[in-house]
């Protein structure tokens, strides 16, 4: 009898030990989302973004799924640059897979830091349900220019951000007034809608630099206007000071100045995000990586209230926006194993099922698929068709060498014209001349347009 | 003159020469570089760095560089009017508290917190405070009927609201030298002018400040060099903006070295901030040994 208790006890034991392993390791149990075999460890340098904490999720997953272990070095955006430049500028770099801005790419492309995707698998290669993202994740040397024509796989976007116009919907609805089409729609709307110092009509980056440049360059898309004549033929005549740009930079003044706080002449990312998520904004051009903050309780009184379309388009019709997606590169002063391990990885978050679960997450998954499947039928993804639909149109800018120079260019004028320092016409004149000598300076073929009228 | 002699009277020269190496190592030979990367255009491919010379075309960019010249400008302001309050406030605080009896230690303390504080806290804690409509200023404001100020959008007083911020950090600072020397004053000068009749400002002004004049000259020149470099205030309030009303020029050395990777103009921007603060400091030496020599 004690025997036949102690091994029934002993069964039940094993039994519970056998279920609580089960249960405690689900995802271990779940087949991976690709078959990458054992890897040694890596490690992902990663910017401190919104979408961060989605990433890391990912991450996890891919450890329980496969074993193999990676590690997170997250990095403030303004320290992920150096950190990317001095990995790949040291004898052998600390990271195995940097992640860079789309402007910043240029930069390591030309340097020759990195290692083409295909040359360390040939087997390699890009989902085609993947968004192409204006190719940026491709170099052709020849042409110093990110094109799949001729050039090599560099990177891939491992989040794919691009400014949709956030509004309001229930205000909207409340006054009967349909969402912007147009950048005059948003004027209107605007006028009609905001009740400042309550609340803003429209709200939009104006700071200094980087932010009013990347915000304004979507409407000069859509205006019709162009920094240069056409990089990518490598004709750097710079056109900048064009009546399409000039159209575009009044446009862009008198939207933040009729339509925004007063002090639009410095308002920042955080500022725009915070006007939009405390309910002083009706309208905001912001990045979609933002959207999920404005549907979380502790950080949002506009819960579910929030509703995006594509950024308007221009008085010509056309439409604008320009991407900022990040990219995923591999160092090429990495040992061999480390270089088939970051793309091992790679391979398994550019998965459907891992895109899904990064998209579930919070975060901005780069697959049509995934936009297109069941999980656009839930709320929190309302923002999926505007994304879709933006694909269609957004491209890349300043995807040359001297990208980030003309960047502090213009952002300085561009400021400068909007707090009204000079005229729209000085500022993008003044822009032109600095351009054409940058642009003369390195050798390439360039040019200018007749000054406009100041 | 015997060897163990002559090993006696050198080894004080010849045991300095691991810290003078150390110093070459540290000092010049960075300096060295950095002069070479003026007059170079540096740019990378495969991997690996290219130099061109070309003094001129780097000369030729400081020359034109608009941004730049409106950055010394901006610095030299902020410098002027920052070191002065901070000096006019921290030696005012020392003499008051060095005269407290009661609760000293404790009114130090509180008083040099601000210097404990990260600058990037700091920045990040006044961006707040500054916030057109967030702020606790502007609250105030409204609270009190007032209109709200854009105290970091405006050109009139962006630059106005940096120093006001440089001020809060760094006055402990200037305050803690000046208490120290405030507190070595002999006292029994002190009470000999208080008894022939001296009034408190008498007993102030002719003779506590020239004698704290050395500690006043260490904490100038301290807090100069230092407010020639500000960056991270600057970065995080404003970036320079609006417009250039609050460009320095250490931030518009980072800009230029780091985010427009122009490495060979910012060599030579770099060299040109040292040789304006070595230019400055020589002009302040002579100055002083001018006001001794009266």
């Amino acid at each position: 009898m004690k025997l036949v208790i102690n091994i029934a006890s002993t069964a039940r034991v094993l039994l519970c030990a056998a279920a609580v392993a089960l249960a405690a390791a689900p995802a271990a149990a779940q087949k991976p989302f690709a078959d990458v075999g054992k890897q040694p460890p890596i490690t992902i340098v990663t910017p401190s973004a919104p979408w961060y904490p989605a990433f890391e999720k990912a991450v996890d997953l891919y450890e329980k799924q496969t074993g193999n272990s990676v590690k997170l070095d997250v990095v403030p955006f303004v320290g992920i640059l150096e950190k990317a430049r001095n990995a790949v500028r040291s004898g052998q770099s600390p990271y195995d897979l940097l992640m860079l801005n789309s402007p910043w790419t240029v930069e390591f492309y030309e340097g020759g830091f990195l290692s083409p995707l295909k040359e360390i698998d040939p087997a390699f290669d890009v989902p085609k349900e993947v968004f192409r993202y204006g190719d940026s994740g491709y170099w052709n040397a020849q042409k110093r220019w990110r094109t799949a024509d001729g050039g090599k796989l560099m990177a891939y976007t491992p989040l794919g951000n691009v400014q949709l116009l956030h509004y309001r919907a229930d205000v909207f609805k409340q006054a009967g007034v349909a969402p912007p089409a147009t950048w005059k729609d948003v004027l209107a709307a605007c006028t009609k809608l905001g009740q400042p110092p309550g609340t803003y009509g429209f709200v939009a980056r104006g700071e200094k630099g980087n932010g009013i440049r990347y915000d304004w360059h979507s409407v000069l898309m859509a205006e019709g206007g162009n920094v240069v004549k056409n990089a990518e033929a490598g004709d750097f005549t710079v056109v900048i000071n064009s009546p399409q740009a000039k159209a575009a930079v009044d446009l862009y003044i008198d939207l933040l100045k009729r339509c925004g706080p007063p002090n639009y002449g410095s308002l920042g990312q955080g500022d725009v995000i915070q006007l939009l998520s405390t309910g002083k904004a009706v309208m905001g051009d912001v990045v979609i990586a933002a959207f999920a903050s404005f549907d979380d309780p502790a950080k949002s009184t506009v819960v579910g209230k929030l509703d995006t379309v594509p950024l308007p388009r221009g008085s010509g019709g056309a439409s604008g926006a320009a991407i900022g997606n990040w990219n995923t590169v591999v160092p090429k002063n990495l040992p061999d194993a480390q270089k088939k391990a970051a793309l091992a990885f790679s391979r398994w978050f550019l998965t459907y099922e891992a895109q899904r679960a990064f998209a579930e997450a919070g975060g901005i998954p780069n697959r049509s698929d995934v936009y297109t499947s069941d999980l656009a039928k839930q709320p929190r993804f309302r923002w999926f068709p505007a994304y879709l639909e933006t694909q269609k149109f957004a491209e890349q800018d300043l995807g040359f060498a001297e990208g980030a120079q003309v960047d502090q260019v213009l952002g300085l004028r561009l400021n400068q014209a909007l707090i009204g320092e000079m005229s729209s016409g000085k500022a993008l004149n003044l822009a032109a001349k600095e351009m054409e000598e940058m642009f003369r300076k390195n050798g390439r073929k360039t040019g200018a347009l007749p000054p406009l009228p100041e | 003159m015997s060897p163990s002699s002559l090993v006696n009277r050198t080894f004080r020269h010849w045991s300095l020469l691991p810290a003078v190496l150390l110093f070459v190592a540290l000092t010049l030979y960075p300096l060295v570089n950095l002069v070479r990367m003026s007059v170079s255009t540096i740019a990378f491919a495969d991997g690996a760095e290219t130099w061109r010379f070309t003094p001129g075309a780097n000369f030729a960019q400081l020359a034109g560089d608009d941004v730049l010249w409106s950055a010394i400008a901006n610095t030299v302001l902020f410098v002027v009017a920052s070191v002065t309050v901070e000096m006019i406030i921290g030696l005012a605080l020392a003499i008051a508290v060095a005269g407290i009896v009661r609760g000293k230690t404790w009114i130090r303390t509180v008083l040099i917190l601000p210097i404990l504080v990260p600058p990037v806290a700091i920045g990040s804690m006044w961006k707040l405070m500054y916030n057109y409509d967030f702020g606790i200023f502007n609250q105030t404001l409204a609270a009190l009927g007032a209109a709200p100020v854009n105290w970091l959008g405006s050109t009139s007083l962006a630059l106005t609201s940096v120093i006001v911020v440089d001020i809060w950090h760094w006055v402990p600072f200037v305050f803690l030298i000046l208490f120290a020397a405030v507190e070595g004053l002999p006292v029994d000068l002190l009470e000999a002018a208080r008894v022939d009749g001296a009034t408190r400002w008498q007993v102030v002004w002719r003779i506590m400040i020239p004698l704290l004049r050395p500690a006043i000259v260490v904490a100038f020149l301290f807090r100069t060099i230092l407010a020639f470099k500000v960056f991270d205030e600057v970065y995080l309030l404003t970036s320079g903006g609006p417009g250039t009303s609050t460009e320095l020029i250490n931030l518009h050395l980072y800009k230029v070295f780091f985010e427009q990777n122009q490495l060979g103009y910012g060599a030579l921007l770099s060299l040109a901030v040292i040789a304006a603060i070595v230019s400055f400091l020589l002009v302040a030496r002579r100055a002083a040994t001018a006001v001794r020599a009266q």
